[in-house]
């Protein structure tokens, strides 16, 4: 009887058509090909540092024109000294997305899957003596490509392009369910670079390289998870052409030039960072009808090393040696949250040279649900190795300190205030604002302007809409 | 750094271990963080990354789940088998039911062709998914004698009929749902 009952339903729906197939007839699941993705629009509004230079100002570089720690060559254009640029204050950005979900479950447990997603509006252009170099902002780029395989028992292992366990899998108290994330939203879209604000230093900005991750399962409210990546490469096997080991060949483990690779080229896909891992340690629970979270993690890598011009490696970089914790707690629609790290890091997540202060950062952020609305705040502070603290002398090998290390601490912060309105599952409303400010002496934050300038900031107001499907 | 790196991948290996164990409970991929903003419009906006989107292979199993849900929010057992068994154990009076736990407890029932005798049953609907083991029935049966409700054994089979009873009921629900769409 239990059998006809499993065999009739199975003629019975093959009759009607397979797409009213009773899975819920067998443990066993074939795959679902699921394909999804969003569309954000937004309308931006920012006053911020370096959107004109000083009538008769000469600035010896250009604006926008990154120097060489940013990747690019600097070079003044010829022509009238002064005033050769404006940028206007407000602007639209599209950020299109397309998600490819697959699912499946075996009989005996085992569910299974894979996630590629397609960004857009996801790269960042390099802007070389004026000219932006590299792909175009709406060409597509894959953010996540990973297949994961889980058991009950197990755990779950996930191998692809993902990020890490303590780069955004299993992380606490980093406020970000309100608006488009305030300090950490899409206002960084906005900014003019190099010099530009931004916010590098959440914990999706560790780069979702090539990675293979394992979370256990949760027990007593505690799980754990381990990731390693061999280095920052998406994809892998970066520009690695046969007759030349140079920055742009993400399995070079020595090559000249690497100190000048701290922070990542090429559209963000290279770097110096090499033999990343990250181990994360997570609980959750309910104490009196508060549910809490906090996790405690630890990411650390290697470098590649710089060559001499004698071909001696030599070890020019701090490898990652970070450590995070962080908390939060929700109650009647409130969640308040805030994390801290500390350790060899710049900015970017980069690596930094060797003598370098250590970098941190606290935040903390505040959001309230009531019905389709949500509101909230978050703020970021943080204190990172400034620029040039040291050189590489490739003649001799040696990492000197420059004269002007003195200056070399730069202090970031940044908070911002913003809610969304749900309209639809899937479709909400944002209003947003976010200032953010660099202070670093000794380095000029914004160079169309006469002297120095300490002195960096950012003012940006959003308005928009965006979909999920 | 090589001693705390030894550490902690020993401490991540005792951990697997530990989770292995009992009172291991499966971590959900909504419980991870994500840093793909479609599944974070989702998450904010109350719609459901495992649901949405277009369905292009396979079978879309969230559609499915509604229905065999009944489209109610809470029931947390199989809404066919639900169903099934209230309607197989409909002839007696019903005690209790809830559909949240998945039992089904029904009142004495004395039948009109055998006085003397009574039954009593209690149905449990064990599982989310429209599975042949996922219902199970225990009668009770008391007989009188001088006056008095004394238990009596059942019969083996009576049990196991009054299950495939449930089973083919749930199995018509099934191919008439099925029909419908």
């Amino acid at each position: 009887m239990r059998k006809i009952l499993l065999g009739t339903t199975a003629v019975v729906s093959a009759v009607v058509g397979a797409a009213v197939m009773a899975p819920e007839a067998s443990a066993q699941q074939a795959p679902t090909v699921r394909i999804g993705g969003s569309i954000q629009a937004y309308w931006g509004y920012i006053q911020q540092s370096g959107q004109q230079s000083d009538p008769g100002w000469s600035p010896t570089t250009p604006i926008g024109v990154p120097g060489a720690n940013g990747g690019g060559a600097a070079a003044a254009p010829t022509g009238p000294t002064g005033a050769f640029g404006r940028l206007g204050k407000h602007d639209f950005v599209t950020i299109p997305q397309f998600s490819v979900i697959v699912t499946g479950k075996l009989a005996n447990g085992i569910t299974y899957g894979g996630n590629i997603d397609l960004t857009f509006n996801n790269q960042e252009s390099r802007a070389v003596i004026n000219r932006n170099v590299g792909v175009s902002r709406s060409a597509p780029a894959v953010d996540e490509a990973y297949v994961f395989i889980a058991h009950p028992r197990l755990g779950q292992i996930r191998f692809g392009d993902e990020d890490g366990v303590m780069g955004g899998l299993m992380n606490s108290g980093w406020i970000t369910g309100f608006g488009t994330g305030g300090v950490f939203g899409v206002w960084e879209n906005f900014q003019t670079r190099q010099n530009g604000n931004r916010t590098q230093t959440a914990p999706g900005g560790l780069g979702d390289n090539s990675k293979i991750v394992y979370m256990t399962p949760q027990f007593f409210g505690f799980d754990f998870g381990a990731s390693y990546a061999p280095n920052f490469g998406s994809m892998g096997q970066h520009g690695c052409i046969s007759d030349a080991v140079n920055t742009f060949c993400d399995r070079a483990y020595a090559f000249r030039g690497a100190t000048d690779a701290a922070i990542p080229v090429r559209g963000g896909e290279l770097a110096a960072r090499r033999n990343e891992w990250q181990v994360a340690a997570r609980w959750r629970g309910n104490l009196a009808g508060v549910g809490l979270a906090a996790t405690a993690g630890y990411i650390g890598s290697g470098t590649a090393l710089d060559m001499t011009l004698d071909n001696r490696q030599i070890r020019t970089l701090n490898g990652l040696d970070v450590w995070q914790v962080g908390v939060q707690a929700s109650y009647m629609g409130f969640t308040a949250g805030a994390a801290y790290f500390r350790g060899n890091t710049n900015f970017f997540w980069g690596n930094t040279i060797r003598g370098s202060r250590p970098g941190e950062q606290l935040t903390a952020g505040l959001a309230y649900t009531a019905g389709p609305l949500t509101v909230g705040a978050n703020f970021m502070s943080g204190l990172f190795e400034g620029n040039g603290p040291s050189t590489f002398d490739p003649t001799t090998g040696a990492v000197t300190r420059n004269a002007t290390a003195g200056r070399a601490r730069m202090r970031r912060w940044g908070m911002g205030v913003g809610a969304n309105y749900t309209l639809a599952p899937g479709l909400s409303l944002i209003a947003e604002y976010v200032h953010h400010s660099i202070r670093e002496q000794g380095t000029d934050q914004d160079v169309g302007r006469a002297g120095p300038q300490n002195r960096g900031y950012s003012n940006t107001f959003i308005l928009g809409t965006r979909l999920a499907f | 750094m090589s001693h705390i790196r030894k550490n902690a991948l020993a401490l991540t290996a005792v951990a697997a271990l530990l989770a292995a164990c009992s009172n291991s409970r499966f971590v959900g991929n909504e419980e991870y963080g994500t840093d793909n903003q479609r599944e974070m419009i989702l998450r904010q906006t109350g719609g459901d990354p495992g649901a949405s989107g277009l369905v292009v292979f396979g079978v879309d199993r969230s559609r499915q789940n509604q229905a065999a849900g009944g489209g109610g929010a809470g029931m947390t057992v199989n809404a066919f088998l639900w169903r099934a068994t209230l309607d197989t154990l409909s002839f007696m009076p019903l005690a209790s039911a809830d559909p949240f736990g998945g039992v089904i407890i029904t009142d004495w029932y004395t039948p009109p062709a055998a006085e003397g005798e009574r039954f009593k049953a209690t149905a449990y609907v064990t599982t989310r998914q429209l599975r042949s083991d996922g219902v199970r029935v225990q009668v009770f049966r008391q007989v009188n004698q001088r006056g008095a409700w004394v238990d009596a054994p059942t019969s083996a089979a009576t049990n196991s009929e009054l299950e495939d009873r449930v089973l083919a009921r749930a199995r018509e629900l099934r191919s008439q749902s099925a029909g419908l769409r």
